[in-house]
């Protein structure tokens, strides 16, 4: 590859899935063949790229562009080993997540719109993974909220307007609050580029009220997006949304860029040792085991399967704070793995829930009685999935709930490990039960809307396959995350190589 | 000097031969509008190359000729003015068959680009007064041309404005008075603080905060610019109101003793607390679309007011800065909105808001032009609302401005309220249309175009801050 181009790569990434989208935007309704080859030209385009940007990282090389915007503060689209972790998991299941999209939304009206914000929300997703000042990713965020909002709305009923209004409300005001965070600390310290162990650590001696009324400002503006309690209540609503875009906003875009800035806003612009200094953990360390009872919780009543997982996310997201907010080495690595396991794992339950909804008209729990016969793969998948989240070995959740308790233990925190139990009880408690519905129960009436989508699958191949995929890597990141390409390693690599803990 | 003399006699002499031979009215027009671009286009460079110039018209001394002045802030607005005036003339060549524009639009706003750019030449109270007098004259014809219905709300932004020019000129008399001199480098630094002057200024300022709409004073303007056709209400949204602000920016940084700096600046804080929250609210409630956006403009013209209310109180570069970029972008972003609010009730066949509903299906440009023009309104990156408001964060966040700080947030959470309150109807499912149903493009792409010019500005933040003269 040409070394100009490679100069280029952060901003091919993010142009990759850009310029489909915009192009998709032009199309008419009947140009499926079209629009299709579009979406899945975005999709390899951006794989390949992502693929040769992961290899030069590996390497230890960098990749870095700049473009002019606001004065002492540029956007910056850089690559380090973190960054490429968020990139790697949103375009590997934004490929999933297209297919199954594909295949969710034939022969429903406005597609083209649909697939235009599906793109652009992919392009914000990677562009605020490889945003390298904290100006650059506030411009992502606000814009992934404008990207996921249309999608939210996408069926024009009058719950998913609620709920799109509802959506915004939240997600406006936590970019606002992230703007105003942002411009307090450029006027403290100017817009740097992330780095390694924060850059705040020379303004500790001149006050600390400043930098903790930063800090506040932006877990507040993050939480909204990551759904730290009390700042969750859009996201039970937003499962009106179409199934493909629950998915995505769960696994992928919407929770995970909370939590991920999260993480660069502790490791990378506080640092451990500005954070511990101001005592700035110990509140974000309550919230986060506080949401993930609370989650779990809730998810605990809920009788219809969507809103049961969109509770579990909740929950779930939260294991990522309380990993970064216990600031050790141990615990950083399950957040970061726990980034991706919870990603693919709940990725994979929506799609399960989507494929039941559209093939058997399945929306209550209770409905679910005896499904496994009829749909046994999907419900193999929703198994794996139930078991994973619960952090049942040999699935994904395992690993990360592993490397979370270890962290815990580091940095003798023994209570946190009382959370994890208690909340493991809980999840038990709400998909044991699902499950048990799935493969014993018995079916007690006809489905709801049974719909004959394929004449050799239980359901429509563009369905299955993203489930079967994701089902694919759950176990494979489960079985052999001791090898190097899990992300188990890459996160351990990261924290080696860019948290900078000193023992 | 050519150059500013032309922008200013090339529209008002073509405004004149209109009224002469009507039948080449519009080719008259159009062409004036596409040469006005360029020549502030090279006028704007001219200032960038050799700075700052002025002139005294007729060559007599100060006393008695006509001081023009232009700096780079000058030739900005100019600039603007000219491309926006070319802008709405394109969309009023498209609609005008559909629309019924009677004939008298086009020397109308010929004379209103020829006044508005010599405002911004002119250093010179009395100058200011005539200019301030024939925009006032001018803009009134143009909402009445929208027939019978706007008729009242045209007499009174002819009262209000015949009073605020009255209330000006007493104070210029005044002032007059006093010094002998209308010119404004002249006065500068002249005035002591006595209470004769603080009546003059006063008289000035309530003149000019009527003309520019700040709030409470702002109460002829949104049935005014409601009524108007599409096309005007973005001239006078955009422009119109700016020139009284430009005015009262230059009488109160360069004219007034900085003892009256003070209370002055609790005087445009408080209109502009109240233009914030209260535009805000009331075009949050408002059923009608026009007025919507109508009101958007009394709420935004307060992020101006409270950057010039900073700016007498602290000396900070990013509150001039955020004064002239919010001017700047509401411009582009208040023409895109008024524009695409136009095409949308046009076609659709209503005023009200709530006939925009599935307006995303039925006329996706227009709404995505009136969306991202909204999104700069809010203030969302990487717009020029945005840069504009990360100016007077920084501004508020240096000079430790807690409660407006607090200010700046809800007035932010009002703006998104009611440009999302327009967004999210518009992503209902849409009513089936008429067959015969066929939106125009051609005036939604225009509409379009400020918007996305207000997007790219905040990527244009270095050269435009150099153009400010201010840095960051």
């Amino acid at each position: 590859m040409q070394a100009w181009l490679l100069d280029y790569l952060p901003l091919l990434i993010v142009l990759s899935s850009l310029l489909p989208g915009l192009l998709i935007f032009t199309l008419k309704e009947q140009q499926v063949a079209l629009r299709t080859f579009l979406n899945l030209l975005g999709v390899t385009l951006k794989l390949v790229l992502v693929f040769l940007m992961w290899q030069g990282v590996k390497e230890g090389e960098s990749y870095y562009y700049r473009i002019a915007f606001l004065p002492g503060a540029d956007l910056i689209l850089q690559a380090d080993a973190l960054s490429l972790l968020f990139v790697v998991l949103s375009s590997v299941l934004w490929l999933a997540t297209t297919i199954y999209a594909i295949g969710y939304l034939e022969h429903s009206p406005l597609r083209s719109r649909f697939f235009g914000y599906f793109s652009l929300c992919v392009s914000a997703t990677v562009g605020l993974a490889l945003a390298g000042n904290l100006v650059t990713f506030l411009l992502f965020y606000e814009l992934l909220t404008l990207a996921t909002f249309p999608l939210v709305v996408h069926r024009g009923t009058p719950q998913s307007l609620a709920a799109g209004r509802r959506y915004l409300a939240y997600t406006l005001s936590g970019g606002l609050l992230l703007m105003l965070g942002v411009s307090l600390l450029h006027l403290l310290a100017g817009s740097p580029d992330f780095t390694p162990g924060g850059y705040l650590a020379p303004l500790l001696a001149s006050g600390s009220i400043l930098l903790q009324v930063a800090f506040a400002l932006l877990i507040a503006g993050l939480g909204v997006k990551a759904a730290l309690f009390p700042l969750h209540g859009w996201l039970p609503q937003a499962m009106v949304a179409p199934a493909p875009v629950s998915a995505l906003l769960h696994a992928v875009a919407v929770v995970k860029a909370g939590a991920f800035g999260i993480v660069r806003v502790v490791y990378d612009v506080f640092g451990v040792e500005v954070v511990r200094a101001l005592d700035l953990a110990w509140p974000l360390l309550f919230l986060a085991a506080f949401t993930i009872l609370f989650g779990s919780w809730r998810a605990l009543a809920q009788q219809d399967l969507k809103k049961r997982l969109a509770y579990s996310t909740i929950s779930q997201v939260s294991y990522i704070t309380l990993g970064v907010a216990l600031l050790g080495p141990l615990a950083a690595v399950g957040a970061l793995v726990h980034l991706v396991h919870q990603g693919v794992m709940k990725i994979t339950l929506f799609f399960c829930a989507g494929n039941y909804a559209e093939t058997l008209g399945i929306h209550k729990i209770r409905e679910l009685n005896g499904v496994g016969r009829q749909m046994p793969m999907t419900s193999l998948a929703f198994t794996i999935g139930a078991l994973g989240m619960i952090g049942i070995p040999p699935a994904a959740g395992f690993i990360s709930k592993w490397y979370l308790g270890l962290g815990a233990a580091e940095v003798a925190q023994p209570w946190v490990i009382l959370v994890f139990v208690l909340s493991g009880l809980l999840n038990a408690c709400y998909f044991l039960p699902v499950v048990y519905r799935i493969w014993f129960g018995v079916q007690y009436s006809a489905w709801p809307s049974p719909q004959r989508l394929s004449s050799r699958f239980e359901t429509h191949w563009m369905l299955l396959a993203p489930s079967m995929f994701t089902l694919g890597l759950i176990l494979l990141m489960g079985l052999f995350a001791s090898t190097e390409l899990s992300p188990l390693s890459w996160s351990e690599l990261i924290v080696e190589r860019e948290f900078s803990f000193d023992d | 000097m050519f150059p500013a003399l032309l922008l200013v006699t090339l529209p008002l002499s073509a405004a004149l031969l209109m009224l002469l031979w009507p039948r080449f009215a519009r080719s008259l027009h159009v062409t004036v509008a596409l040469l006005s671009v360029p020549l502030a286009g090279y006028f704007l460079q001219q200032i960038l190359l050799h700075g700052e110039q002025q002139w005294l018209l007729g060559g007599w001394s100060p006393l008695l000729a006509i001081r023009w002045q232009a700096d780079s802030l000058s030739a900005l607005l100019l600039l603007l003015s000219a491309l926006l005036h070319l802008l709405v003339s394109g969309y009023a060549l498209a609609v005008q068959a559909r629309d019924r524009l009677p004939a008298a639009f086009w020397p109308l706003s010929s004379l209103l680009l020829a006044s508005l750019q010599a405002l911004w030449l002119a250093r010179d109270l009395f100058n200011w007064y005539v200019c301030l007098e024939l925009l006032g004259m001018v803009a009134v014809a143009l909402v009445t041309l929208s027939g019978d219905k706007a008729l009242k709300p045209a007499l009174n932004y002819l009262l209000f404005s015949l009073f605020a020019s009255l209330c000006y000129l007493l104070g210029v008399a005044l002032l007059y008075a006093g010094y002998g001199a209308l010119d404004l480098p002249l006065l500068a630094g002249q005035l002591e603080a006595n209470r004769l002057n603080a009546m003059a200024l006063l008289l000035i300022t309530l003149g000019l905060m009527l003309k520019a709409a700040c709030w409470p004073l702002h109460i002829w303007l949104p049935a005014a610019h409601a009524a108007a056709p599409a096309a005007v209400s973005a001239l006078l949204s955009a422009l119109v109101v700016k020139g009284p602000l430009f005015i009262l920016y230059l009488v109160w940084t360069e004219l007034a003793p900085q003892a009256f700096w003070l209370p002055a600046s609790y005087l445009f804080a408080l209109a502009a607390l109240g233009a914030l929250l209260f535009g805000g609210i009331a075009a949050l409630r408002t059923p009608y679309g026009k007025s919507l956006v109508a009101y958007s403009t009394v709420a935004q013209l307060g992020y101006a007011t409270l950057a010039l209310a900073f700016v007498l109180r602290f000396n900070l570069p990013e509150f001039v800065a955020a004064l002239w970029l919010f001017v700047l972008a509401h411009a582009l972003a208040k023409a895109a909105s008024f524009l695409a609010m136009g095409e949308l009730q046009q076609t659709l066949g209503s005023k009200q808001v709530s006939a925009l509903k599935g307006a995303s299906q039925t006329m996706p440009l227009a709404m995505f032009a009136f969306a991202v023009a909204g999104g700069s309104l809010i203030g969302l990156p990487p717009s020029g609302g945005f840069l504009a408001k990360w100016a007077l964060l920084l501004g508020l966040w240096q000079s430790q401005q807690y409660f407006w700080l607090l200010v700046l947030a809800v007035a932010t959470l009002l703006a998104a309220a009611y440009v999302f309150r327009v967004v999210v109807l518009a992503f209902d499912r849409a009513e089936p249309t008429a067959p015969d149903f066929a939106p125009q493009r051609l005036p939604q792409y225009l509409a379009l175009l400020p918007a996305l010019a207000v997007w790219a500005m905040a990527l244009f933040s270095m050269p435009l801050l150099t153009l400010l003269k201010q840095e960051l």
